[in-house]
């Protein structure tokens, strides 16, 4: 733990190291309101809970596929939008008379709600290897997420064949979708990782805080400019990518604990410069209110935003970083403790976007090393390409991709 | 250990006692003046089915069904009403071949529960089996339309059980023999102090003991004894716990010779055993839950490292079940799926080798975990199909 170093924040020095986008991407655009895109549905030309706000609890699961051959792979892929079809439009489980134990876990009641649950599955580069005959037909763009200078990761809790991202208004919704995918999909995919978390209201207005006290997301893209969405986020024509991939977004999940004790023992005026934000109102620390757009030209040397401040670096506002923009949708996660009775919480960082090398890969380049690093532990995650949507009740998951 | 086996042995046994509850119970509804209430009044719509179709019938000595006059397709509710003065069990019937789309059972008395069934084009029929009275059906009732419908089972009773129970009793009675002659060899190995001829053949003693599977239940508390958790410091596990943890045989033939007086008196006993038939269904699953449980998660590996050879046993004994049940579970339950979930189990096994738990891969242990996980999920089923059912 480099805990001396962090003391050269206060003496503004250009450090260059490592650490995720816990906050400051992007131009100061809100989240669409809840009502609407929430209630989207499932149908639709690009999936639910990318541009749909975020719900209160969330659960990231990555799995292995299991199925044993191309036709299993597809079978997995159907049965999956059958029931998370059947899981976001709720209704009453079809009665299975005395042929079966019961359809449904019952957990909701008999006639599930619908709408309570937000789902949205992607696939991790290990699923384009020999065993399904996909390789050449992988997203142009996606990789094994790589091992970032601060990284400490954890093997068990990186990757994955798939991820699910299940979001819902209850923890309850979570269980009884976990149950059902599950218990539909045993033979063909496992459990390889899995992480829950939160996401917190505004405290007291504005966008939500992480678990350093700091709002986080403040500088998103506007979700509801469309054509800034084709430029940052959705894959199309024109990207070297394949066909079926059109309407996809690519996805780096990374898990990051924060050392909340050791956080919680500094300064705030040390807190707030290695934000580059006031921790109270979410104002650049050049500014009045959390909206107010920094002006790093007027503060060439770092005087009041320092050089190495985190959002000075992960979203410079210069014309070469406009397209280096991304949709932060992360979620706060709260764990349990760790051998030394530390508390284990931190961030599930969950960015979409439309190209992850120039994008989060190289705004994380451009953290490695910053002062926040020394509160921060990046353990796992992964980089992954969220499908594009099923527009219709006859299409399925990767249709396109196993066509 | 085995803990699902004797708590869910008793599962049907609980629901023959939930009637007997039941059948008390009516001396105090015509006690409370719950008999007079008019049938129907208190149907409830609170079900949570409100935006469903719904259609009351009664079932009382004097009709069965009574209410449903013309049927429809589709998803709907029937709130069944005893307005009977003992509890009963209603199902709807295909009322041609006997076989039931849906079923309320032991209802009590002036009480009403949602029926919840999708109908396809058909005939169909409510029957009604007051306690202690003959079976009525009521009248057939015509669906048109289009559409599938609620899976419809002809309910297996008690009588097309017993061949099967009588069968396996039989092959239980055959492997008898030889788990005693392996657990008397386990016994001299200890007592002559032959360490690694004792690890030897307390593994072939008790996975003979695991092949019998299904026969957990009838055993009783000797299970306990036999095959229970290592704090009791009895059975198989007490001894493979001193053999693979102290290195010697010192002070284990007690126990040893305690195993083997235990498995003796099973032997003696086993012939006047009366095996329950309903619990075979049960079995036919279970064996492979409490794999999941005890052997896959390596709770009950006291250093064999044999977890894996233990659930290929289990597997054994699913199999001799499933092929005594076979003649009753083609027409109720997707045999072939069944079937192909067996293979990919065993075959996975097969792939695995002999190592312990510990010693698989990750993408080993998943694919562990997801042919075993589809395997209960098939199996499922063949316990749901064969509950024990009245049909007369």
């Amino acid at each position: 733990m480099k805990d001396l170093a962090r003391r050269s924040v206060l003496a503004g020095a250009l450090a260059t190291g490592a650490a995720a986008a816990l906050t400051g991407a992007a131009a100061s655009a809100r989240a669409s309101s809840p009502s609407g895109e929430s209630e989207r549905g499932f149908h639709g030309v690009h999936q639910a809970g990318i541009l749909t706000p975020k719900r209160k609890v969330a659960a990231f699961v990555s799995f292995d596929v299991t199925a044993a051959d191309r036709a299993g792979l597809a079978e997995l892929f159907a049965t999956l939008t059958d029931r998370v079809r059947a899981l976001t439009s709720g209704g009453v489980p079809e009665p299975l008379g005395i042929s079966a134990p019961p359809a449904d876990s019952g957990v909701l009641g008999p006639v599930p709600p619908g709408g309570a649950l937000t789902a949205l599955l992607a696939v991790g580069a290990s699923l384009f290897d020999e065993r399904f005959g996909l390789a050449g037909r992988k997203p142009a763009r996606l990789a094994a997420m790589p091992d970032f200078p601060d990284d400490d990761l954890d093997p068990s809790v990186c990757h994955g064949d798939l991820l699910l991202q299940l979001e819902a208004d209850d923890t309850d919704v979570l269980a009884y979708a976990l149950r059902d995918l599950a218990r539909h999909t045993r033979g063909g995919m496992q459990v390889r990782w899995r992480i829950d978390g939160f996401s917190s209201p505004p405290r007291p207005v504005g966008t939500p805080r992480n678990l350093m006290g700091f709002r986080d997301g403040t500088a998103n893209p506007d979700t509801t400019d469309a054509r800034l969405m084709d430029r940052l986020l959705w894959v199309g024509a024109g990207q070297g990518e394949p066909a079926w991939a059109a309407n996809g977004s690519y996805l780096a999940v990374r898990l990051i604990r924060m050392l909340v004790e050791f956080w919680d023992r500094v300064g705030i005026t040390e807190q707030e410069r290695m934000f580059g934000r006031r921790k109270d109102s979410g104002a650049p620390l050049d500014g009045r209110t959390e909206t107010d757009t920094p002006d790093f030209g007027s503060d060439p040397t770092g005087d009041v935003i320092p050089m190495d401040s985190h959002i000075r670096l992960a979203n410079p506002r210069t014309p070469q970083s406009a397209d280096q923009r991304l949709l932060r949708r992360g979620f706060n996660y709260d764990r349990g403790t760790d051998a030394n009775g530390n508390l284990d919480m931190g961030l599930v960082f969950c960015a979409f976007q439309q190209d992850l090398e120039r994008q989060f890969a190289t705004v994380q380049r451009r953290l490695a090393g910053e002062p926040l690093v020394d509160y921060i532990r990046p353990f796992g995650g992964g980089y992954f390409f969220a499908l594009p949507g099923v527009t219709d009740p006859n299409d399925r998951f990767a249709r396109g991709l196993l066509t | 250990m085995e803990r699902g086996r004797l708590e869910r042995a008793g599962r049907t046994t609980a629901l023959a006692a939930a009637a007997a509850v039941a059948l008390t119970g009516v001396a105090v509804w015509q006690l409370s003046g719950g008999a007079q209430r008019s049938p129907g009044a208190g149907v409830a719509q609170g079900d949570g089915y409100a935006a469903l179709p719904h259609v009351s019938v009664q079932t009382s000595p004097g009709g069965c069904g009574t209410g449903w006059a013309s049927g429809h397709p589709g998803l709907q509710v029937f709130d069944v009403t005893n307005s009977g003065v003992s509890p009963a069990d209603v199902q709807l019937v295909e009322p041609r071949s006997g076989a039931v789309l849906g079923e309320v059972e032991s209802l009590a008395p002036n009480r009403s529960r949602p029926l919840l069934v999708r109908l396809a084009a058909g005939s169909y029929a409510f029957r009604c089996l007051q306690q202690d009275t003959d079976a009525v059906t009521g009248p057939t009732v015509t669906v048109t339309g289009d559409g599938r419908g609620t899976p419809a089972v002809v309910p297996v009773t008690q009588q097309d059980l017993i061949p099967a129970a009588l069968a396996y009793q039989h092959w239980v009675a055959g492997q008898l023999p030889a788990l005693v002659t392996d657990v008397d060899a386990l016994h001299s190995a200890v007592a002559s102090g032959d360490l690694a001829g004792a690890k030897q053949r307390w593994l072939t003693a008790h996975l003979a003991y695991e092949r019998l599977g299904a026969a957990y239940g009838a055993f009783g508390d000797v299970d306990g004894e036999i095959n229970g958790p290592r704090s009791q410091a009895t059975g198989f596990h007490g001894v493979g716990y001193g053999l693979w943890h102290q290195g010697s045989t010192t002070g284990l033939e007690p126990v040893a010779a305690k195993l083997l007086s235990d498995v003796q008196g099973l032997a003696a006993a086993w012939p006047k055993v009366q095996l329950d038939p309903a619990v075979l269904g049960v079995r036919a699953h279970e064996i492979v839950e409490n794999a999941i449980e005890f052997e896959l998660s390596g709770r009950t590996d006291y250093g064999s490292g044999s977890s894996l050879a233990t659930v290929g046993a289990n597997l054994d004994g699913t199999a001799e079940v499933l092929s005594l049940l076979r003649p009753l579970l083609t027409s109720r339950v997707p045999m072939p799926q069944i079937d192909a979930a067996m293979a990919a189990a065993r075959a996975q096994l097969t792939a695995d080798g002999s190592v312990p738990l510990g010693g698989l891969t990750q993408p080993q242990r998943e694919r562990l975990n997801a042919v075993f996980g589809d395997l209960v999920e098939q199996l499922a089923p063949v316990a749901a199909v064969l509950d024990i059912r009245r049909t007369q």
